[in-house]
């Protein structure tokens, strides 16, 4: 078994000035046996730091960091039976893809070399390199350099496979592919998997659980989806989704949210659960935007289109309030076969179950969208 | 795998559990070592400021005792060694100067603008490296004397310059040399440190309009700055401490032209023998300019070794 | 003016032939957007055209003036190196100002003045007197947009500008970028490996394979009238489902399934035997077999309907990508991805039905790699009903 805990894990570097620097900040997170969990977040926010901690590449300042009920604090890197990706890849250069993945066999255990041997060669079928085994990392493409460091990590079988933004470095392509292939490896090896990067698609799309960090707080931990439709704050709330969530910053009178051009009235049941917030910022993601479609009513107001980006199946249509001079900006996501054009004026409704209320003091969410409840949805939003 | 990293916070307890015999064996050999290296410096110190009576006396690592202690040696020395002092510096700096900038420029100019025959060219920058400097001596004199008497051209002109002699005009063909020898080994050692830049930075400067010298003069020269200090420290040591060409082109310690170098081995001696703590004390005032340098560039020096590695 | 001509372009490094040939008209004011994967010659014209490599064999021409032998110098171009390439040592203030020393036409203080003003444009007025080392990296990333817009050239040149920052950031430049290029009308040459960027900031893609050109068009062509299998793969997101087989008399006859062909498609098709059918993702349409609406058994599926299972499902909130594979064929490649809305999700090992619209299917020959058939659309019925 292989769970994963992190009780206060905090980390904190002095700089060359003398002060504090606090990378992570209590962060707790408990990760299942067998879980693919992505920590995920903005450059700087820690999780690197924290992937590292894990590692034992740095050292946990307060907290504890524990494998089932062994505490991993002091133990050195070599012994936690833990395998690492890098951004890098980080291959020896000078050994074959073999030697590559031999090594740590060699290193860290007494398995003689024919079983040794076996393993490398269970493994680089099981991510197709077997015709490489014996050039050297110069001699591959991005993508083979990365199934070799994927198959060095495999082929120790670890307890915990740990992956700093493995895919950044691949062309665009190439990372929609490995995304899968990831995923797929993962879910058959059914080994805990800690996963970092920036990108929030990769963590939507190859987390069981994402944990978002943001300056080296913990923001949320949950399902995607969870993450995704009823984010515990603003920050999450902008962060995942892509393209980002609308905010529009305004206040609370009466009945009604006051924006930037525009005023949007709320149901009671909506109005019960803002309690006495003053001020507050309205979300709606671009894709429950609706564009041109010929609604009236209190929840649709007149836009004009600023500018159209086409993505082919869909197009990401920047639009402005129609009332005259430069109002804010937002998104909404149309059908690829719609020809909205920059210049036209057009309608756009906000259906309030699709609304998101944020405090605008705090950021903290206090009410997200509806959603339809059927077996699938529940399945996937909730743990 | 490495260690991890130390933390901040201080407790004896963790420091009482590092303790152990890898850690006492390291600091051991540390001990050792600094010993192994300075012991000789600290000979050299304690003979300088000894009576001859005294070093004769005493072991050679013990500090001189009551009546055996003398400044005099020191004063001595920098009596003699003035006038080489000047020649030295007067010497060494352009020289230094010339060498580097040169070396500077000829790396740019082969690491950073693409042109024909580059190659070529660079071969023989590396085969000048390892031209030994014996080879030349003769030709080299043969040079400066008869052929193109350069020192004896600039006389007059050199006089006249304040703080200046004639007889200082003979270390131009030094300088000269100099440069000439020193342009061979900068060249490398800069080219190693342009071809780590980006060469996407000139390509910019190139957009933007410059021209390659002016790429040169704004845009890499500034970048250059801790390769300059590596580099510079490095061939005024070698220019600074170099016998052989001076030894060529200023004839004679006694020459009232002569560098250091050249006067240095003549210093304590008589009929008597050799003074131990005069020939100490020349020595150390001798390495002083050195020492000098490597404290004002030592940021640099490292930073120059960090980028190269 | 900024037109570019380029005519036969070719480069060759030794044996590789970098760029094959290469014919390209660019208009003045136009954002061209070159793509393509590694290594298929993309950066390589891009260097051509800033004079930063010299042709083998071919012309340039740029506002109509002959560029072979041109130093980059005398260019009137501006370019945006993928590591920005800012001058370490200078202020913000002078990397944006270098370039203006050289221009002609403008006294010292006039070129002071214009460096502040180009600084706001970009929002980066208050960076002026930092060094590029104490910026972040989107900053830095202005900071070369500054240096390139402040010349005022005919052409900008990007290679690849956006890839070394954070997918957030890369979402937001992208419609900067465009914005800007918009305002100061000047004609863009764009380089990247990213389709997305090349979809939503292009006047016209250029995609390049190999050294050659595949296809230049604007980014609604390239995505629903592919040249051939090489553009219909690489443009869009996720891929189009590509599946090969052989032609019968009526059909398309994959390995796990036919698929009949309409007699206007057969006709296009010929005599080929080798066909690749193309469907994108998004056109398939997704059935749960929970729901009312699917046939009771396979005898009762219409003929453009399958039923498959789900391997995967990758959620990204607003929609969901579905990897589909053949009941018959449980733990092999998965045969399709389709796409269905957020809300409509379903559950790894569901068994479903999917329908593929025979107007959206492509049709390749499976030996050249070129479309025979593309999905039909009218332009006309596809504007949607705008309030005016």
């Amino acid at each position: 078994m292989a769970r994963l805990t992190l009780d206060d894990v905090t980390k904190v570097y002095t700089d060359d000035g003398g002060d504090d620097i606090v990378a992570v900040e209590e962060i707790s997170l408990d990760i299942d046996d067998g879980e693919f969990l992505v920590l995920v977040g903005p450059s700087g926010c820690g999780k690197s730091t924290t992937l590292r901690m894990m590692a034992g590449l740095e050292t946990v300042t307060e907290g504890e960091l524990r494998l089932e009920e062994r505490v991993l604090n002091d133990v050195s890197a070599q012994d936690r039976d833990i395998a690492m990706v890098f951004q890098s890849y980080a291959l020896y250069p000078h050994k074959s893809v073999r030697g590559n993945m031999s090594f740590g066999l060699e290193e860290s255990t007494d398995l003689p070399d024919d079983e040794i041997r076996q393993q490398v060669e269970t493994t680089t079928d099981m991510l197709g390199i077997s015709d490489l085994l014996d050039r050297k990392p110069g001699q591959l493409s991005g993508g083979q350099q990365q199934r070799v460091a994927l198959g060095r990590a495999i082929v120790r079988d670890p307890e915990v496979f740990l992956m700093d933004e493995p895919l950044s470095n691949l062309d665009a392509k190439l990372r929609a592919e490995m995304r899968t292939e990831l995923q797929r490896l993962q879910e058959e090896l059914g080994v805990t998997t800690v996963y970092v990067t920036h990108d929030q698609t990769e963590a939507m799309t190859m987390g069981d659980r994402v944990a978002v960090l943001d300056d080296g707080e913990l923001q949320q931990v949950g399902t995607p989806l969870d993450c995704y439709h009823r984010p515990s704050n603003l920050f999450v709330a902008g962060f995942i989704g892509e393209p980002s969530m609308n905010f529009f910053p305004g206040s609370l009178s009466g009945d009604t949210f006051s924006g930037d051009g525009f005023d949007y009235p709320l149901s009671g049941a909506t109005r019960d659960q803002l309690g006495d917030a003053g001020g507050l910022t309205l979300g709606i993601r671009p894709e429950d935007v609706a564009v041109g479609e010929r609604r009236s009513g209190e929840r649709t107001f007149d836009a004009e289109v600023v500018v159209v980006e086409p993505q082919g199946n869909e197009n990401t249509v920047h639009l402005r309030f129609a009332d005259g001079d430069e109002g804010p900006q937002f998104t909404a996501t149309t059908t690829g076969r719609s020809r909205v054009e920059a210049g036209d004026r057009t309608t756009v409704t906000f259906p309030e179950d699709a609304i998101h209320l944020f405090d605008g003091e705090t950021g903290d969410a206090l009410k997200n969208r509806e959603l339809p409840s059927n077996r699938a949805i529940d399945a996937f939003v909730s743990n | 795998m490495s260690q991890p990293s130390s933390t901040g916070s201080f407790d004896v307890a963790s420091l009482v559990e590092d303790v152990n015999l890898r850690r006492v064996a390291q600091y051991a050999l540390v001990v050792f070592f600094l010993g192994f290296f300075l012991v000789p410096l600290e000979t050299g110190i304690m003979t300088a400021i000894k009576t001859n009576e005294s070093v004769a006396r005493s072991l050679p690592f013990a500090p001189p005792v009551g009546e055996g202690f003398t400044l005099g040696n020191i004063q001595f020395a920098l009596e003699q060694l003035s006038g080489s002092f000047f020649n030295s510096l007067i010497m060494s700096i352009p020289a230094t100067i010339g060498s580097v900038l040169f070396g500077s420029m000829a790396a740019y100019g082969l690491t950073m603008v693409n042109w024909r025959a580059q190659m070529g060219m660079l071969m023989l920058f590396v085969v000048g490296v390892f031209v030994p400097y014996q080879a030349v001596l003769v030709p080299l004199a043969r040079f400066w004397n008869n052929i193109f008497p350069l020192a004896r051209m600039l006389e007059p002109m050199v006089a006249s310059i304040p703080f200046f002699q004639g007889y200082h005009a003979e270390l131009v063909p030094l300088v000269i040399t100099h440069i000439a020898y020193g342009i061979p080994i900068c060249t490398i050692l800069f080219r190693s440190y342009y071809q780590s830049l980006p060469n996407s930075l000139v390509e910019a400067g190139k957009i933007d309009g410059a021209s390659i010298t002016k790429i040169y003069r704004r845009v890499i020269l500034p970048i250059s700055k801790p390769m300059f200090g590596v580099v510079f420290i490095y061939q005024f040591t070698q220019i600074y401490n170099e016998f052989l060409f001076a030894f060529t082109l200023v004839t004679g310690s006694d020459a009232p032209a002569a560098p250091v170098t050249l006067v240095l081995p003549a210093i304590g001696a008589s009929t008597s023998g050799i003074d131990f703590g005069i020939r100490m004390s020349a020595a150390f005032l001798a390495a002083v300019p050195t020492l000098i340098l490597y404290v004002a560039f030592a940021e640099q020096f490292a930073k120059g070794l960090r980028t190269e590695a | 003016m900024g037109q570019i001509q380029l005519t036969g372009l070719t480069k060759r490094f030794g044996d590789t032939v970098a760029v094959d040939d290469l014919s390209l008209d660019i208009d003045d004011e136009e954002f061209l957007v070159l793509v393509g994967p590694s290594g298929c010659g993309k950066s390589t014209t891009l260097r051509m055209l800033a004079g930063l490599e010299t042709p083998t064999s071919g012309d340039i021409y740029i506002g109509g003036d002959h560029m072979n032998y041109r130093v980059p110098q005398n260019r009137d171009i501006a370019m945006v190196f993928q590591d920005y390439a800012l001058y370490p040592h200078m202020t913000v203030r002078q990397n944006i100002r270098f370039g203006l020393e050289e221009e002609e036409g403008y006294t010292s203080a006039e070129r002071d003045e214009r460096v502040v003003e180009v600084a706001e444009t970009l929002g980066i007025a208050d960076l002026l007197d930092r060094k590029p080392d104490e910026l972040s990296g989107g900053q830095q990333q202005r900071v070369a947009l500054g240096r390139a817009i402040v010349r005022d050239p005919e052409v900008f040149l990007m290679d690849e500008p956006l890839s070394n920052l954070d997918a957030k950031l890369r979402a937001e430049m992208r419609t900067e970028l465009q914005n800007l290029q918009d305002q100061l009308a000047v004609t863009t040459v764009y380089v990247t490996h990213n389709q997305t960027e090349a979809m939503t900031m292009a006047d016209r893609i250029a995609v390049m394979d190999g050294g050659e050109l595949q296809q230049v068009a604007s980014p609604f062509e390239c995505y629903h009238e592919p040249n051939n299998l090489f553009v219909a793969e690489f443009i869009g997101e996720p891929m189009i489902n590509l599946v090969r087989g052989t032609r019968s008399e009526t059909a398309f006859v994959g390995e796990h399934f036919s698929y009949p062909l309409d007699a206007d498609v057969m006709e296009s098709v010929g005599d080929r035997e080798d066909l690749v059918l193309g469907i994108r993702p998004e056109d398939i349409a997704v059935v749960d077999a929970t729901t009312d609406d699917t046939p009771a058994d396979d005898a009762a599926l219409g003929d453009h309907e399958l039923r498959m299972d789900v391997t995967v499902v990758e959620p990204h909130g607003d929609q969901n990508v579905l990897h589909l594979s053949h009941p018959d064929q449980p733990s092999a490649d998965d045969a399709l991805q389709a796409v269905t809305e957020g809300m409509h999700l379903v559950t790894r090992g569901d068994r479903v039905t999917v329908t593929i619209p025979p107007d959206k299917i492509h049709v390749f020959d499976a030996e050249t790699g070129t479309a025979v058939h593309n999905r039909r659309h009218d332009q006309e019925a596809d504007r949607t009903q705008l309030e005016q």
